[in-house]
């Protein structure tokens, strides 16, 4: 069964003019919503522009400033693959529960547990190997931030609470624990600020080579086929693809549906953990309070835009990667304040939604 | 730590009183919510209907000098998102959560967008709140007149809205519109109901009861914006519906434990000793995030029945199948 799960919306029952059952109307219907992703996004951009020119911007001058300023050279570009690095991980991760239509946004939470462990392992932990440190750190990272999603899930599965609250609500607890744990124990003694120590050096990234981005980035293109693999080709990717059209119908059909949402949750957790732990063995350096300006947020835009696809969710993170790398760029040369590319994003997902909409009615 | 400043005989009206103060803005939100959730649309825009008209009530108060102003602009303001929530949850009938979260998304950008533009990095002036409004007579009853009838004129304005919200949904023909567009849509749809008319006025109604808690958050407590002020109080007020079982009366209950967390914490903080205390003010400010996970994890756990909207956070297509 190749049955397309397609679309940012897909009400309960599938639209038969939409899920085409053969390959061929597969690819051309994902050639189609491609289409309307470009317009959506361009017409985003537009949008954009006339609250440029609100601004007192030149909105030309503007988005001309953002093309050179992130793809313009070599240097520019790297810092939009640092950008793009955690976007992509913790977007895969989102792409497989929104597949599932389970609605993970406590990804920034997730995160910030990652980072948390996994930095006080790399802090504490006497390995003066880096082949060993870094798998190691990954790992914890990856498994703290498994756990908390996992809170998410077993509260799902067994009691029925809402994902969306729980796992927001969640977001506060761990940024106030990441909090408190860089002012009291972790505290760097002689600094100022409420900052751990600088990690030791077994437990800083290496950059690749000939790029200045950590080779975070090189295990999230790594992640890339085997996400799309396991989603393709195995039955914990079909039954969450089925789940995501008929939670009902894939109970019936013998699935344990609880077990497998609280599945779905260690895995986006556990991506977005390690999105976390590799922001403080990469840029940061160390714990701070603010490892992350928004990631595990703009990452639901990220997996949204990407329509739950692996390969969409690189491009989606580069185009959101740089986008917020734009903001910083016309923020120095336009004065215009940087949260409009929020605005930009959130438009990008909303004009989806309506490209889609038009476009099945003229199906 | 000194006890008695907190649980004390002369400590438990002035929290009691900060308790119902620091309820309202979540219990607007939560109320028109429910009623939202009634028509069977899961509204997840709450928190950017709440920051909108946070902003709007800011603005109007900032440059008009009136507050009652900015009320009725945050009204607005949170009407303006619910125009985009019905624009899509009923219109184009796209995924809720999706249209939702966006929204959320949205609002925070324009409202930080707006306001770096408008007033740059230097944080503009803070103005008086709302004053207080002793009811003659009735405040004057020992205890209870200092807790209750000593409240800014919004408070009063807040426990009406939240009485007619519950007396509209339970005892008048629209209220019933409501909830047969939640439950039985199709049926709705057969008796002459339009589904898509009823869930946009709901969404609108949520929106401008979220906007007003956003408008007494800026105009009643604080005098001032900041970027995402609202902190997640929309997100608390999604939970409180689920806690309060759909129910209005049952849901504003549930906002005045929130608001008594919120106002236990700030009271233990300063008598703990802020940041010298033994035991991390974090643990406070992430108490009522906390508290509001348990209480509905509690609440979905012992609830009998199924209180939930049968048809929530599905669009109803007319002529397409019903379950």
């Amino acid at each position: 069964m190749t049955t397309t799960v397609d679309a940012v919306d897909s009400p309960d029952r599938p639209d038969p003019g939409r899920t085409g059952t053969g390959r061929a109307a597969g690819w051309s219907s994902r050639l189609g919503s491609l289409g309307l992703s470009a317009a959506a996004i361009a017409a985003a951009f537009v949008l954009g522009g006339i609250l440029l020119a609100l601004a007192g911007a030149n909105p030309f001058q503007a988005y001309a400033d953002m093309l050179s300023g992130t793809f313009g050279s070599r240097f520019d570009f790297s810092l939009v693959l640092v950008e793009t690095a955690p976007l992509l991980l913790i977007g895969l991760g989102l792409a497989v529960a929104f597949r599932a239509r389970v609605w993970n946004i406590g990804a920034e939470g997730q995160l910030l547990m990652g980072a948390l462990a996994g930095g006080a392992f790399a802090i504490y932990a006497p390995i003066n190997s880096r082949a060993v440190m870094i798998p190691a750190a990954c790992l914890v990272g990856a498994a703290a931030g498994g756990a908390w999603g996992w809170v998410v899930g077993f509260l799902r599965a067994r009691w029925s609470v809402n994902e969306v609250i729980s796992s927001l609500l969640l977001n506060y607890v761990a940024l106030r624990t990441l909090e408190y744990t860089i002012r009291k124990p972790l505290r760097d003694p002689v600094g100022f600020q409420p900052v751990s120590e600088t990690l030791p050096d077994p437990a800083r990234l290496p950059d690749v080579p000939g790029l200045r981005v950590h080779i975070g980035l090189l295990i999230g293109l790594g992640l890339i086929p085997v996400v799309a693999y396991v989603m393709r080709r195995t039955p914990f990717g079909f039954h969450t693809r089925m789940m995501g059209l008929n939670r009902d119908a894939t109970e019936a059909a013998g699935v344990r549906t609880g077990r497998l949402i609280t599945a779905v949750m260690v895995v986006s957790g556990a991506f977005a953990g390690m999105a976390g732990i590799l922001q403080v063995m990469g840029p940061e350096s160390r714990l701070t309070g603010n490892i992350s300006p928004g990631f595990g947020f703009t990452a639901i835009i990220v997996a949204l835009v990407a329509r739950m696809r692996p390969v969409g969710v690189l491009l989606a993170a580069m185009l959101i990667g740089a986008l917020t790398l734009g903001g910083d760029v016309i923020q120095r040369t336009q004065q215009v304040p940087r949260v409009l590319t929020i605005v930009i994003q959130a438009l990008f997902v909303l004009l989806i939604l309506v490209a889609d909409r038009l476009g099945r009615r003229s199906r | 730590m000194n006890w008695a400043a907190v649980f004390g005989a002369a400590a438990i009206i002035p929290l009691l009183n900060a308790s119902i103060r620091l309820a309202v803005p979540t219990g607007l939100a939560a109320v028109g919510e429910s009623l939202c959730q009634r028509a069977g649309v899961l509204n997840l825009s709450l928190e950017g209907m709440m920051l909108s008209g946070a902003y709007a009530a800011f603005l109007a108060t900032h440059y008009s000098g009136q507050p009652w102003l900015g009320v009725a602009a945050g009204v607005g303001g949170g009407m303006f998102i619910g125009m985009l929530m019905a624009l899509f949850s009923v219109t184009l009938k796209t995924e809720q959560v999706i249209n939702g979260i966006a929204l959320v998304l949205l609002a925070s950008g324009l409202t930080s967008f707006l306001h770096v533009r408008l007033f740059g990095v230097t944080a503009p002036e803070r103005f008086d709140p709302m004053g207080k409004l002793e009811i003659p007579l009735l405040g004057a009853i020992p205890g209870v007149g200092s807790v209750v009838f000593d409240q800014s004129p919004l408070v009063y304005l807040a426990v009406v809205l939240i009485i007619g919200v519950w007396w509209t949904l339970h005892r008048t023909r629209f209220g019933l519109a409501v909830r047969a567009a939640g439950d039985r849509p199709g049926a709705a749809d057969a008796a002459g109901i339009s589904v898509d008319r009823v869930r946009a006025a709901a969404i609108l109604a949520s929106g401008a009861m979220a906007g007003l808690g956003g408008a007494v958050l800026v105009v009643g407590q604080l005098g001032l914006f900041a970027q995402n002020v609202t902190a997640g109080r929309g997100w608390v007020a999604i939970a409180l519906v689920i806690f309060g079982r759909w129910s209005p009366l049952r849901v504003a209950a549930g906002a005045f434990l929130f608001g008594f967390t919120d106002a236990l914490q700030l009271r233990i903080q300063s008598a703990s000793g802020g940041i010298e205390s033994d035991i991390p003010f974090e643990f406070f400010q992430a108490l009522p995030y906390l508290v509001t996970i348990v209480v509905v994890v509690v609440a979905t756990a012992r609830a009998r029945d199924d209180a939930q909207p049968e048809s929530l956070g599905v669009p109803y297509i007319k002529g397409a199948r019903s379950s």
